[in-house]
């Protein structure tokens, strides 16, 4: 009898997935953090600038949960368009949250690079 | 491209759906600030859109991309629900994303039924716990003919049966309730962790960076 093939999840994807997910949320912060975007705009902008695709049933949700946290500020405009536009901005709670961020990210990074250097692969 | 009174009809449809789809799972006030803002998200992208052949066929495929309603208010829906119960931690935002998921996954609805399960022994437990000084000669274990039937709060006894268990079984069904319910929460939070992982790789977005 041939046994069947174990479906297994690669651990490789999985890891993918995790870091972005883990990165989605600073660059979220990022595109919002030197000029207002709104929904699509930021979904451009990540793609355009990053690669990274996203959802709208992924990214709005997390829009408004940094909103509720208040990480974020978002105003409705309705004077540049036929149709309103919600925009985000960073708050200044969401400033120093991203300045935090971005200090562990980049001492993050430094270690990675550094165990990455240590191990001949560069 | 500016849409005719069908198209018009069409997006008011599809965010009808949209929010009826979305009422299921979300608080009336997220509701109404979702569908507006993908009705912006939307229209944006109408805008944007060239009536080419025609207006109908771009905006059918303006709202193929996006995707159909019930499907975006499912991804809306479970993101946020997923979100809530995996940072705050909480009970309530838990059960939400357990409803969400056995009522839009056959996957989902055991775990949803394990999560039903434990909370009903943890808080069973802690309810049989505080009913043994209200009921003394009524809680505890049932035992009929020297068979034991079931353990709880009994009333009125059935003939022949006695209770056993004094009031030492209180602190015993405190930690066992207590303890229950701390590894449902745990196991509910792992699962969804999981859950998400998974969804996101069904998504098939690509990795980043790639």
């Amino acid at each position: 009898m041939k046994a069947k093939p174990v479906v297994t999840v690669d651990p490789l994807d999985k890891w993918r997935e995790q870091l972005r997910r883990g990165g989605l949320e600073l660059a979220i912060l990022l595109s919002v953090s030197s000029i207002p975007r709104y929904g699509l705009e930021i979904i451009r902008y990540l793609q355009e600038s990053t690669d990274l695709v996203v959802t709208e049933g992924t990214i709005y949700p997390i829009l408004g949960r940094l909103t509720r946290s208040g990480v974020v500020e978002a105003e409705w405009v309705s004077d540049e368009t036929p149709h309103p536009r919600k925009y985000y901005r960073l708050s200044q709670r969401g400033r120093k949250n991203l300045d935090e961020m971005l200090d562990h990210w980049s001492s993050y990074r430094s270690k990675i690079d550094h165990l990455v250097e240590a191990a001949g692969r560069i | 491209m500016k849409l005719n009174e069908a198209g018009e009809a069409r997006v008011r449809g599809y965010l009808f759906v949209l929010g009826q789809s979305l009422k299921s799972f979300l608080p009336r006030a997220v509701v109404m600030d979702a569908v507006q803002e993908l009705e912006s998200h939307i229209r944006e992208r109408i805008d944007e859109a060239e009536a080419e052949p025609d207006e109908r066929t771009a905006l059918e495929q303006v709202l193929k991309e996006i995707g159909m309603p019930q499907r975006v208010a499912q991804a809306y829906s479970a993101e946020i629900t997923i979100e809530e119960a995996i940072t705050t931690g909480r009970v309530a935002p838990t059960v939400r994303a357990f409803w969400n998921l056995a009522t839009t996954s056959i996957l989902g609805f055991f775990p949803a039924l394990g999560l039903l399960l434990g909370y009903l022994l943890g808080f069973g437990s802690l309810l049989t716990a505080l009913m043994k000084p209200v009921l003394p000669n009524n809680t505890g274990l049932l035992v009929v003919d020297g068979v034991p039937r079931g353990f709880g709060v009994f009333s009125p006894l059935p003939p022949g049966a006695e209770m056993w268990g004094g009031y030492w079984i209180m602190p015993i069904l405190i930690a066992v309730g207590l303890a229950v319910l701390i590894l449902t929460q745990r196991f509910a939070t792992a699962f969804l962790v999981w859950w998400r992982a998974r969804r996101g790789k069904s998504d098939k977005l690509p990795g980043w960076p790639v």
